[in-house]
């Protein structure tokens, strides 16, 4: 199992440099749950995070709701606010309304990804809003049609029903997978468990004196690796102990995650990235900063192979169904836009040790243009999504097989 | 090297306790599957459909009449009709072919529960497509049990709905557009088979994946296990979701029917493993044959036997329940688990034993739930 096997290199590396370091604290040990104090009081925050995980999840849902969603209504849900930037109030749970909190503008915003790219951001943005506005056009039209090449309309996977676009595409579905990589992968990966948020003004030097942020219990680098935790466990019934529930907590990469921790070659995942988060945020109390860092890379590793494995997952299980003797166009076309999602998050993966993701933008651009081409999902061949597997897998160190088993 | 040790040796136990055939065995290409097939196809599912078509040709006269008089002699035999062919449906829900997926036969045929508001909303406004697949819900069967059984209380209330209420040509056209509708998918289905798709069926007799048997075999057991073992008991009994839910029982609004159609399609499975000519006593090849000749046995006991078995234990558990099982799931959920679990173990034995011994690979995943 290569995953593990990068683990152990990391964790003897990690084994060699902490026996060379000057810290003269003993070993910190991994935290079983995730609880810190200061003063008796927590000192664990990510309220922010929360809400968004929330939001998103009204959003996607409001896109099938063809009875009473409008355009301005999913856009207002994104953007937290009206056309002309008044508050709006489109959620049915009222303190996401109260919330200042927004979705747009944590989308494509990482610090080490965007900060010098607003351009990009802006484009990755508007991209989510033309998928919303697409709903709208051209798929709610045609509630009653019967989807064909060039027609949007719906179309039956299994008993269920599935509503895509004239390509075949689920807009809500490429909108809630994307959301994993644009916002919770890259809010993650790219920015708070990097050095640049971590590190950024006085932080070293306030956490070192345990100088807290003000009318709070914590130190603003406690707050930040709080706000990376919170994108995964964020809407967790039990944020001390997140793994009792993983998996169920939410429709993104909660979810995700305790669906590779379900396929037996991926395992354990859920354990490493839990201490990963744990033993971070305890070696930021100790004041650890290279075990601090350590960790992050750990993340990144195993978040970025969240993103892989799926993406080939639905790639093959596409694959699959069209290569079936009479393929059910709608069970490809749902796993297919699936995969769509996972695809494009590979650009807010992160590499351990770099500053790149595993997929470039031109790179993941690439993929979508193949599944776009000509009418989309209906004319894509088996040998396309399987050369795009091919390609994903032996970027990371997972083979096509047990991603796909 | 402890560590391949004690591997080695749980693997070799694992292999041991698994299904074996006989190592110096029969060959599974040197039995003749084309008659298998041949037996399928004109002794038990071209029979099943052609008594099938008939019910539903009787069906579609029956509320044809009642549309004409909505009265309660009417209703009653267009009941009786609604039950005959219901009862029939059980015999061959489980065939698939390319054309019974190209017009979604099964699900525009039996899917439930009905979705009640919409379907008073197609009533009172008129604006329907029954060929859409998001109205698989407001059809078939499970609809026309809700329109017969389901609208009121008691009899009398039921027939004004036809008679006087406003709308009332509406529920009649209604009634009389589903009848018709599942008058014709099963036309084009029995159709497909008698010109020229018997042939083709019965002459692809290899064993790779888009053969005969294999997509035939998947598809009969994927029966078993979504529809037989899932949707009638399974899902109910909440083994699904926690909770019980005694609306999502089939025949929820005659209440009485639940038991009578599971039975059937018991039957109905068994019989077709079993190769048993539709609608008569004689035995023909099938599925038990082939895993007899294959001489396949698990821990000691005959893989076929064990199956059968499995049938009687499943069928015994079941006679205990109501005949509603929307009362069984309220009164005492646990003879509905206990019904479940029998029909389950059968899965393993077909699924995993059974498919291993025949060296037919599974061509369905469980959806994600995505």
């Amino acid at each position: 199992m290569n995953l593990s096997k990068s683990l152990l290199i990391i964790a003897a590396f990690i084994f060699t440099i902490s026996c060379d370091t000057n810290n003269t604290n003993d070993e910190i040990a991994t935290p079983e749950t995730y609880e810190f104090t200061r003063n008796g009081e927590s000192t664990v925050s990510f309220s922010g995070q929360t809400t968004r995980i929330k939001m998103s999840g009204e959003l996607t849902s409001a896109m099938t709701d063809f009875d009473n969603t409008t355009k301005e209504l999913l856009l207002e849900m994104f953007r937290n606010q009206t056309e002309n930037g008044a508050d709006a109030n489109p959620f049915s749970e009222a303190e996401l309304n109260a919330a200042t909190k927004n979705i747009k503008s944590k989308v494509a915003a990482s610090t080490d990804f965007f900060s010098t790219n607003t351009a990009v951001s802006s484009e990755i943005k508007t991209q989510f809003e033309t998928w919303l506005t697409a709903q709208v056009d051209e798929v709610f039209p045609n509630e009653n049609i019967q989807a064909q090449p060039g027609v949007a309309g719906q179309i039956a996977d299994g008993s269920s029903t599935r509503y895509v676009s004239a390509k075949g595409f689920e807009y809500n579905q490429l909108v809630a997978k994307s959301l994993i990589g644009a916002l919770m992968t890259d809010q993650i990966l790219n920015n708070y468990v990097s050095t640049s948020v971590l590190d950024a003004g006085t932080n070293i030097e306030d956490n070192n004196n345990g100088i807290t942020a003000e009318g709070k219990t914590y130190t603003n680098m406690e707050h930040k690796w709080d706000e990376a935790f919170g994108y995964l466990y964020g809407n967790s019934s039990n944020t001390a102990n997140p793994n009792l529930t993983i998996g169920q907590d939410d429709s993104f990469l909660n979810k995700y995650l305790g669906r590779v921790e379900g396929d037996d070659d991926f395992a354990g995942i859920a354990q490493d990235i839990f201490d990963a988060f744990a033993l971070g945020r305890a070696a930021i109390v100790e004041g650890d900063y290279e075990l601090r860092d350590e960790q992050a890379e750990i993340l990144r590793a195993q978040i970025s192979a969240i993103i892989g494995v799926r993406a080939v997952y639905y790639l093959q299980s596409g694959k699959t169904v069209l290569e079936q003797a009479n393929p059910d166009f709608g069970t490809a076309f749902h796993d297919l836009s699936e995969a769509y999602g996972f695809v494009y998050s590979l650009q807010f993966t992160r590499q351990p040790g770099t500053g790149q993701p595993y997929f470039t933008k031109a790179e993941v651009d690439g993929f979508i243009s193949l599944l776009e081409a000509g009418n989309g999902l209906w004319d894509v061949t088996p040998q396309t999504l399987q050369d795009i597997s091919v390609d994903i897998a032996s970027k990371f160190n997972f083979t096509i097989e047990e991603a796909s088993n | 090297m402890k560590r391949y040790i004690l591997l080695f040796l749980s693997v070799s136990l694992l292999i041991l306790s698994c299904t074996e055939t006989n190592p110096s065995g029969p060959d599974p290409d040197d039995f003749d599957r084309k008659a298998i097939l041949e037996n399928w196809a004109d002794n038990i599912i071209i029979p099943a459909l052609t008594d099938f078509s008939e019910k539903t040709e009787s069906l579609k006269t029956a509320g044809n009449n009642f549309a004409e008089n909505p009265n309660q002699q009417a209703l009653e035999s267009l009941r009786d009709q609604w039950k005959a062919g219901y009862l029939a449906l059980q015999h061959v829900s489980m065939f698939e072919t390319s054309k019974t997926m190209e017009i979604r036969f099964r699900n525009n045929l039996n899917i439930y529960p009905v979705d009640t508001a919409e379907v008073k909303e197609n009533i009172n406004q008129g604006n329907y497509n029954l060929k859409l697949p998001s109205e698989i819900d407001q059809q078939g069967f499970p609809t026309l049990d809700y329109l017969l059984y389901g609208l009121a209380g008691n009899n009398a209330e039921i027939l004004s709905f036809y008679n006087s209420g406003e709308n009332s040509s509406d529920y009649r056209n209604y009634v009389v557009d589903l009848v018709t509708r599942i008058d014709s998918l099963t036309d084009i289905v029995l159709n497909d088979w008698n010109s020229g798709f018997r042939d083709e069926f019965v002459n692809n007799s290899g064993n790779g994946a888009n053969s005969s048997i294999d997509m035939m075999v998947n598809d009969f057991i994927f029966y078993y296990e979504k529809n037989l073992r899932a949707g009638k008991i399974g899902i109910p009994a909440g083994v699904f979701s926690g909770t019980p839910l005694p609306q999502n029982v089939e025949g929820f609004y005659s209440k009485e029917f639940s038991k009578e159609l599971f039975l059937e399609s018991l039957t109905a499975t068994q019989n077709f493993f079993n190769g048993k000519h539709f609608n008569s006593e004689t035995t023909g090849l099938s599925l038990s044959d082939y895993l007899d000749f294959l001489n396949t046995i698990k821990n000691g006991t005959d893989l076929t036997q064990l199956i059968n078995q499995q049938f009687e234990e499943s069928r015994a558990k079941a006679q205990n329940l109501n005949s509603s099982f929307a009362d069984q799931v309220e009164i005492n959920n646990s003879l509905m688990l206990q019904t479940y679990d029998e029909l389950q173990k059968n899965v393993i034995l077909l699924k995993v034993d059974m498919l291993q011994a025949l060296n037919i690979n599974v061509d369905y995943v469980d959806a994600d739930g995505d």
